[in-house]
């Protein structure tokens, strides 16, 4: 694993660029400079993602909260990347089982159905990337996958965002249209992604504070959440959010060089 | 010349034309002859119109900080002594962007699309790396 992130462009290990936070942290500057994001947006996502992985048991951090002060007191890895913009490094297993509704219906759990997909993959080398600072693949396969599922984004109850890092988070849910670029800060405010938040956005905790299972984490974490299975952070009446009908997952790789979107809806 | 523990470039038959260059203090680029795209990195095909038609340039050696970030930690230990020290991808002024780093300058003092020039660093007798400095 190390020896291929360390291979993942060309010559810049040359030049000490190594693996997947400094080529994000270079996205995530461009859009610095582009918008108005920064950490000051990112520590929603940091602390908000924390406070799902303090009601689930499974996570890493289940037993570790965060403040804003904690997060911005901690020290940089690749400016402007602090330790708690970065995922987990995570050991660990997930599996769903995909088949026909009808075969589904004869089985002891409850299905959820796959209502949408979407892919883009605006693949180039990072050096060359126009995308950095949005509209990254999440764009067009949002809209793919909101056309194949007959809905719009005001339809989606929550979301399980990819997201190796919180600018990841950022960038995807502004290209999915939840909000125009730079105003990601004030969408963010006040808990909306929180148990009890108007979107709730990666209930498990996500790879910043769950586990990193690569697109495991998201999807599986929306499933779960449709068939009802996620105790403590169940979204609906215990969570103080809206029972979930539709919930968008997605699935990022490279340095933002495709994306996968899927709309689940419950059975 | 001292020990160099660094990685070094990988130079291949694709990319062998660019780092002959650095060592004769040139920055080379690949330009599509069919289209006149400037491209790098070094690629077969042209990812404009796909063609193979490919020659080699010699460009200026300046452009603007496209974006830049700031390493606080060594991935690598040969790198421990240079922290902090700045990555960045440089927009050449003939469109291509190239990773480098930003040197002769403090961290704290580089900008997005801040002007910048070559600055050669010639680390081994084989190997000069193509670096940037403010302008």
């Amino acid at each position: 694993m190390a020896s291929m992130l360390m291979s993942l462009g060309h010559d810049e290990e040359a030049f000490g660029h190594f693996g997947a936070t400094g080529s994000y942290a270079l996205a995530a500057r461009r859009a610095m400079h582009e918008f108005r994001t920064g950490p000051e947006t990112w520590q929603h996502i940091a602390v908000g993602q924390r406070k799902w992985a303090n009601l689930n048991p499974a996570a890493m951090m289940h037993d570790r909260t965060m403040t804003y002060d904690e997060y911005m007191n901690a020290r940089w890895l690749v400016e402007p990347f602090r330790l708690f913009d970065n995922c987990l490094v995570s050991d660990g297993g997930r599996a769903y089982i995909v088949t026909t509704a009808e075969r589904a219906r004869d089985l002891k759990q409850p299905p959820v159905l796959i209502a949408g997909m979407g892919q883009k993959n605006p693949a180039s080398y990072p050096e060359s990337a126009s995308y950095f600072a949005g509209p990254t693949g999440a764009k067009e396969a949002g809209d793919r996958a909101f056309r194949m599922a007959g809905i719009t984004r005001d339809d989606i109850d929550a979301c399980e965002i990819y997201d190796c890092f919180t600018y990841t988070v950022e960038i995807t849910l502004q290209d999915y249209g939840f909000f125009a670029p730079g105003e990601g800060n004030n969408w963010f405010q006040n808990g909306t992604i929180e148990p009890g938040g108007r979107m709730p956005v990666n209930t498990s905790g996500g790879q910043l504070s769950e586990a990193y299972l690569m697109g495991m984490t998201p999807l599986t974490e929306g499933v779960m959440q449709l068939m009802g299975r996620c105790g403590a952070r169940q979204l609906g009446p215990q969570t103080q959010t809206k029972e979930p009908v539709h919930i968008l997952c997605s699935d990022n790789g490279g340095i933002l060089q495709c994306n996968t979107t899927i709309v689940l809806r419950k059975a | 010349m001292t020990l160099y523990t660094k990685p070094l470039p990988r130079i291949n038959d694709d990319t062998r034309p660019f780092w002959e260059g650095c060592r004769a203090h040139e920055l080379r680029v690949q330009k599509c002859t069919a289209c006149g795209h400037v491209r790098w990195p070094a690629s077969i095909i042209c990812p404009q119109c796909h063609s193979r038609k490919t020659t080699w340039i010699t460009v200026a050696g300046t452009g603007t900080v496209y974006s830049f970030v700031v390493y606080h930690v060594a991935f690598h230990p040969a790198f421990r002594d240079d922290l902090p020290y700045v990555v960045a991808v440089v927009e050449l002024t003939e469109g291509p962007r190239i990773f480098t780093n930003i040197v002769e300058c403090s961290p704290e003092a580089v900008t997005c699309d801040m002007p910048v020039e070559v600055a050669w660093d010639d680390v081994t007798n084989e190997v000069t790396l193509p670096k940037f400095r403010p302008v």
